[in-house]
């Protein structure tokens, strides 16, 4: 089939490169601007290729003795050409090993049986941010000062984003309505220490790191890298759907969304799409992009924006669809997203993704090189740039449907594995770590689905036949054999690991309302319900919880309001905290809330320990920090019913959620740590392991090792 | 060939009238002027052709995959393997790029050509100044063992034979030496044997439509001068050319002019790509 089209082309191709040469001097001499730019083109494309190919031919030599200078002694001491990391966010060791033992996963199995299968203890708190900052620094929190998603600002109590401050440039220039901003938005990361990559690159190692959470900004080092988790959308958020329908509500407030109520007009809908702040204007007034939907029938619309025209269909996501706002006179703001047309009839609805960074003309730093991110979008097309891409919220509000999500982060998978085997067919030697985001989202999202007694297991919509936990493992074998394929060189050292487990997260603790009925919170009068502890009276309040982790000491000196003494008086509430809350029951189930409370003086080590919070709670299985303690709200009661659909969870006690190791080779380490992979490649490399960090390497054996496993096995 | 012959000589009328009426803002502005003007708007008309007939989606995926592959040049340069394998496929993208264009090239190369003849009218060369002499000369057939005709110029208005007829033998031409005296569009008439043809003659200053030959019967002549009635294929004169004088401008000038709108028409193309949303 494919030759005889082939055939078919050449069959005109030919007469009409004949019929070109035919054709007068004159003409042939000028061909339109066109056919004109094609030829110059091509003749700028070759020159620039060859231009480029034989300045990298020449310099070759030169820049390879100065990598042989700097990095001999790395390479020369190194057991491995390549080290791959293969990062599978929030894979449980417990249902690996129950979808092992049922054989559903041929491509782990044969890991396990050639290499290692081994727990992979995660941090305290069991929670992504601070666990992949462990594993890049090879460190303890106390060292790399990311202790959960958020953090108390100590100013005026607000939750904060942990990882990441960004401001705006502080000098502009005005023009009448318009202000020219003088320098760059300052993007600070938050996370300190060194990422291990870093060290490898001092070394003159490459590495390719992909999606890592807590890479925003990107640092430089010797090799290139795409940002993950934390990425913001473009409005600045962490990510913020758009839903537009013509079905009216009493109630238009959404988290990590926002409502627009929309009118019908015949077939025709209106709307806008919404931006970011114009850093432009100086009223700075939010930039909006006009899009016109134009209803074909029940299952079908075209809708028009920024003058093109697209196709939707009923369930069906469109491509990413680019989307330019006008910021200021020849300035425009790129983005992209993904449209979904809920329904037609007879209510409109439409889902509109977060509005991603374009990747191919990031407005934010995203990748470094800055143009890694343009090199990847050039590839592949565009792909998510948010940190959390795939839309858990949109779930949440039960906007999207389950099939919908699962679709979502199925897509987003499939973005990642092509910049993955990229990485792997371009890095012949050096560093590739990729991770994929959607093993977690899932598993949050779709948990009752597995735990017959989840309260939100009622709501389930979907037929109860599937397991959408099991298809993604499954789907994950399938991507660890392709990888496989890709590894199968003696000198490369696969591992496959996750930050952390999953279990269930069947109810919320209000912690605050649990330290009001212990006399450490005041709530003002007849206040309650505010989001931020703006209800909480700080002159009457000793401790406060915001964030899923941990609790903070309303310390004097340390906090704006504080009353605790910073020494022994604090010293002694955090042990009479930590003493009484573990003890905590649920009174309906008779069960304990709280395996253990750890005291983060106690438990870190290292310049940062003091910014994490006093105490770290270690909840019990199907407890978690409620969805009001998280955002600082006091309720009236400690124990909710946890009826969302984001039903699985990993921030409870760190000894209950261990993650994964796999390796293509023999371990010997019994207990290997997240924070160890990073010293285990360098080692690997045969770079000496930096002395601040606290992970040690894992013992690994050499090439061939895995038959002396099974000689000595046998 | 005689079929193409005759569907351009076909084309050509339309062409005559149309170039008459629309290039004839030519005669009254500079030079630089009216090619300028002409350029952007044939950059913008192609540009639009070129959209519609070619592949877009196909050109802008060639396009992305040249600009990963040039990135990567940069990204991995260390690499050899990878430094390699970029620039084979950037190279088998310049060449894709090159087939996508056959397709437009074809639909947009007759009009094309068929304009430039027009333009060429204008700008190839300049009339003859009063006073000024140049030689005409009647090519024959290429038969050497048919008979010389009896030729003869039978009227030339506005115009003086200096020398001639003078036969070139070996070349089968007849050249006459003239001197142009009075400003106008002449018609030289010749007798040959029975037979009486005309060929056009151009005397003034500024810009006038001048054609050089009134060409045989060969397509690609009678495509390149389009205003006169080529020769039939049967006749015994073959064309007949007058050496216009060079018209010396770099904007506007002999050969000049086609180079000044090539590239000022691919300037301009390239000024309305982006409004138009076309991948080249």
């Amino acid at each position: 089939m494919l030759a005889s089209q082939r055939s078919k082309k050449l069959k005109f191709l030919l007469p009409a490169v004949f019929f070109v040469l035919l054709l007068p001097s004159q003409a042939q001499a000028y061909i339109g601007p066109g056919a004109g730019f094609a030829v110059v083109g091509s003749f700028l494309v070759m020159f620039t290729a060859v231009l480029s190919g034989v300045l990298a031919l020449f310099t070759w030599p030169i820049r390879y003795t100065i990598r042989a200078i700097r990095g001999r002694r790395a390479f020369a001491r190194s057991r491995v050409k390549k080290f791959v990391v293969l990062g599978l966010d929030g894979m449980d060791y417990a249902l690996t090993e129950k979808f092992l033992a049922e054989g559903k996963l041929p491509n782990l199995a044969k890991l396990r049986d050639e290499g290692s299968f081994k727990p992979l203890a995660t941090t305290i708190p069991s929670v992504s941010p601070v666990a992949w900052s462990s594993f890049q620094t090879g460190s303890n929190p106390g060292k790399h000062n990311i202790f959960d998603f958020l953090t108390r600002d100590k100013q005026n109590y607000r939750p904060r984003l942990s990882s990441v401050d960004i401001r705006g440039p502080r000098r502009k220039i005005g023009l009448g309505k318009y202000q020219l901003p003088l320098g760059k938005a300052d993007i600070h990361l938050l996370r300190k220490g060194k990422p291990f990559w870093k060290t490898l690159g001092e070394h003159g190692i490459f590495s390719n790191v992909i999606r890592v959470p807590i890479t925003f900004p990107p640092e430089k080092f010797y090799g290139v890298q795409l940002s993950g988790m934390c990425v913001p959308d473009l409005r600045g958020t962490q990510g913020m759907f758009s839903f537009y329908t013509t079905r009216t509500s009493d109630n238009d407030e959404r988290t990590g969304g926002e409502n627009y109520r929309v009118t019908r007009e015949d077939d025709t809908i209106k709307a806008k799409l919404i931006g970011s702040e114009n850093p432009f204007r100086t009223d700075n007034s939010i930039l909006k992009i006009p899009f016109v939907v134009t209803i074909k029938d029940q299952s079908s619309a075209d809708i028009k924006i920024n003058g093109a025209s697209y196709k939707l269909k009923k369930d069906v996501y469109t491509e990413w669809i680019k989307v330019d706002f006008k910021a200021a006179p020849c300035i425009k703001v790129h983005g992209i997203c993904k449209f979904l047309l809920l329904s037609t009839t007879p209510e409109f609805e439409l889902y509109v993704t977060p509005v991603n960074i374009d990747p191919e003309k990031p407005a934010m730093p995203i990748a470094y090189p800055a143009v890694y991110s343009t090199y990847l979008a050039k590839r592949q097309g565009p792909f998510a740039t948010l940190g959390l891409a795939e839309d858990s919220w949109a779930l949440n509000e039960k906007v999207l449907i389950d099939e919908g999500f699962i679709q979502q982060c199925i897509n987003m998978d499939q973005e990642r594995e092509k910049m993955f085997f990229d990485s792997l067919d371009k890095v012949k030697r050096g560093l590739c770590v990729c991770v994929f985001d959607g093993t977690d989202r899932i598993q949050h999202t779709f948990w009752r689905y597995i735990d017959e007694q989840h309260p939100a297991r009622q709501q389930r919509e979907q037929d109860q036949q599937r397991n959408p936990i099991e298809e993604l493992y499954l789907r994950m074998d399938v991507l660890v054999g392709k990888t496989l394929a890709k590894c199968k060189d003696k000198d490369t050292v696969l591992m496959i690991i996750s930050d952390h487990g999953f279990n269930t997260f069947r109810y919320g603790v209000d912690l605050n309302r649990w330290l009001e009925e212990n006399g450490y919170l005041k709530v003002k009068d007849g206040l309650r319900d505010e989001k931020y502890l703006a209800t909480v009276d700080w002159s009457q309040t000793r401790a406060f919880a915001i964030g899923l982790t941990g609790i903070f000491l309303n310390v004097k000196g340390r906090e704006s309001q504080g009353i605790v003494g910073p020494g022994a008086e604090a010293a002694q509430l955090r042990e009479e905290i930590a003493a009484k809350l573990t003890k905590l029951i649920d009174p309906d189930r008779g069960q304990p809330a709280v395996k253990q409370v750890y005291n983060a003086l106690k438990v870190y080590r290292g310049p940062y320990k003091g910014e994490a919070p006093d105490l770290i709670v270690g909840y019990n299985r199907g407890y978690r920090a409620s969805w009001e303690t998280a955002i600082g709200q006091v309720t009236d009661k400690i124990f909710h019913d946890n009826t969302k659909a984001w039903s699985g969870d990993h921030c409870i006690d760190h000894t209950l959620v261990p993650g994964v190791l796999f390796c293509n080779r023999h371990i010997k380490t019994e207990k290997p740590r997240l924070m160890d992979i990073g010293p285990t490649a360098l080692d690997m490399f045969g770079v000496e392991v930096p002395k601040y960090m606290d992970g040690k390497p894992l013992t690994v054996a050499d090439a061939g090792g895995s038959k002396i496993k099974q000689q000595a096995e046998s | 060939m005689s079929f193409f012959a005759q569907i351009i000589t076909w084309i050509n009328v339309p062409m005559n009238g149309l170039g008459k009426f629309l290039l004839a803002p030519i005669g009254v502005l500079p030079g630089w002027l009216s090619n300028t003007i002409i350029s952007a708007v044939v950059g913008l008309v192609l540009l639009i052709i070129f959209k519609y007939t070619s592949n877009q989606r196909a050109i802008g995926m060639v396009r992305d995959n040249i600009k990963a592959n040039m990135l990567a040049l940069k990204l991995f340069k260390d690499s050899i393997s990878v430094t390699l394998g970029a620039q084979g496929r950037v190279f088998r993208g310049a060449g894709l790029l090159l087939l996508h264009a056959i397709r437009p090239m074809l639909v947009m190369i007759v009009p094309v050509s068929l304009l430039l003849a027009q333009l060429g009218l204008w700008y190839q060369s300049r009339p003859l100044l009063p006073g000024e002499r140049t030689i005409v000369t009647m090519k024959l057939n290429s038969n050497v063992d048919s008979p010389w005709p009896r030729v003869s110029i039978k009227s030339i208005p506005g115009a003086q034979v200096m020398i001639g007829p003078v036969r070139a033998f070996n070349e089968r031409e007849i050249c006459w030496k003239i001197k142009a005296d009075n400003a106008g569009r002449h018609h030289i008439v010749f007798q040959v044997d029975q037979q009486q043809i005309e060929k056009e003659l151009a005397i003034g200053d500024g810009f006038m439509r001048v054609s050089a030959e009134r060409p045989g019967w060969q397509w690609s002549d009678i495509m390149l001068h389009p205003l006169e009635k080529p020769f039939g294929p049967d006749s015994v004169v073959q064309s007949i050319s007058i050496n216009y004088p060079d018209r010396l401008s770099k904007t506007s000038g002999t050969d000049w002019w086609l180079v000044y709108f090539f590239v000022a028409s691919l300037v301009f193309a390239l000024i309305f790509k982006p409004f138009l949303r076309v991948r080249i």
